[in-house]
């Protein structure tokens, strides 16, 4: 419920809209001037092209994408929860692929969404391809079809 | 051989060992849907293990960022791709393998 409310008071008071673009704005010029201290090699004279591209880089971004909402908490859970279930992943089709009698018994499901429409939707889809045995097909208007590897183990 | 070399060989040959059984999968699956998970998945964590396998032998700390970005366009690029190529192929009616 608290994901609603904060979500109204994005859309309803044009103050707290200012202060979420401006912290999203910040945040993402943090993050571009780290990928071109990665890019140059921390080459301090690069710093003369590199901030002018970073000021850019982020008043287009802001331009182009709202900000979006997300929670440290959240990252701290959703990191390592990936990173183990994606080494899982592979682990396990790897195991399939190698297996002598291919154990795969592919199937097609619906996932009803809960989640609001945009980027939220293309995130979760782009995740579930890469977490073990599901494979995203179709970002519909009222579900996401999902292709299973195995449906006798792998239910929604 | 110093630990951080030895731990770096182990991290390249298993990242290896997942490329080729992705490889493998690519080859031994019977249709394109069940063909992608096999790319998706043993592909990423096989780069996933070869990133971590070179970033011990980074000279610098950008350098370590640099193989850390790679990883994260492969990952985001193979999920994308593998949605769109399954998409694709669901329009034009490619039934899927049923056991």
């Amino acid at each position: 419920m608290r994901t609603v409310d904060r979500r109204q008071r994005l859309a309803f008071t044009p103050r707290d809209t200012v202060f979420f673009q401006l912290r999203s704005g910040c945040l993402r010029a943090v993050l571009f001037a780290l990928m071109w201290w990665i890019l140059t090699d921390g080459a301090i004279a690069s710093w003369w092209v590199g901030a002018p591209v970073v000021l850019f880089a982020t008043l287009v971004s802001v331009v182009l994408l709202p900000p979006i909402t997300w929670s440290l908490p959240g990252v701290v859970r959703f990191v390592p929860f990936f990173l183990w279930r994606s080494l899982y992943g592979g682990v396990d089709v790897a195991r399939r692929a190698m297996h002598p009698r291919l154990p795969i018994s592919p199937g097609l499901f619906c996932y009803q969404w809960r989640l609001p429409p945009g980027l939220p939707r293309v995130f979760m889809a782009n995740t579930v391809s890469l977490l073990p045995g599901t494979l995203s097909v179709e970002l519909g208007a009222d579900g996401l079809q999902v292709h299973v590897l195995d449906e006798r183990k792998n239910c929604l | 051989m110093t630990p951080s070399d030895l731990l770096s060989t182990v991290l390249l040959i298993a990242g290896g060992v997942f490329f080729l059984a992705g490889t493998l999968g690519l080859l031994r699956f019977p249709d394109v849907y069940t063909r992608l998970h096999a790319l998706t998945k043993a592909d990423n964590v096989g780069l996933g293990l070869v990133v971590a396998g070179l970033a011990l032998q980074a000279e610098s700390l950008a350098a370590a960022g640099k193989l850390l970005l790679i990883w994260l366009l492969v990952l985001l690029a193979g999920a994308s791709v593998a949605h769109l190529v399954a998409a694709a192929a669901r329009q034009r009616g490619i039934e899927l393998w049923k056991r």
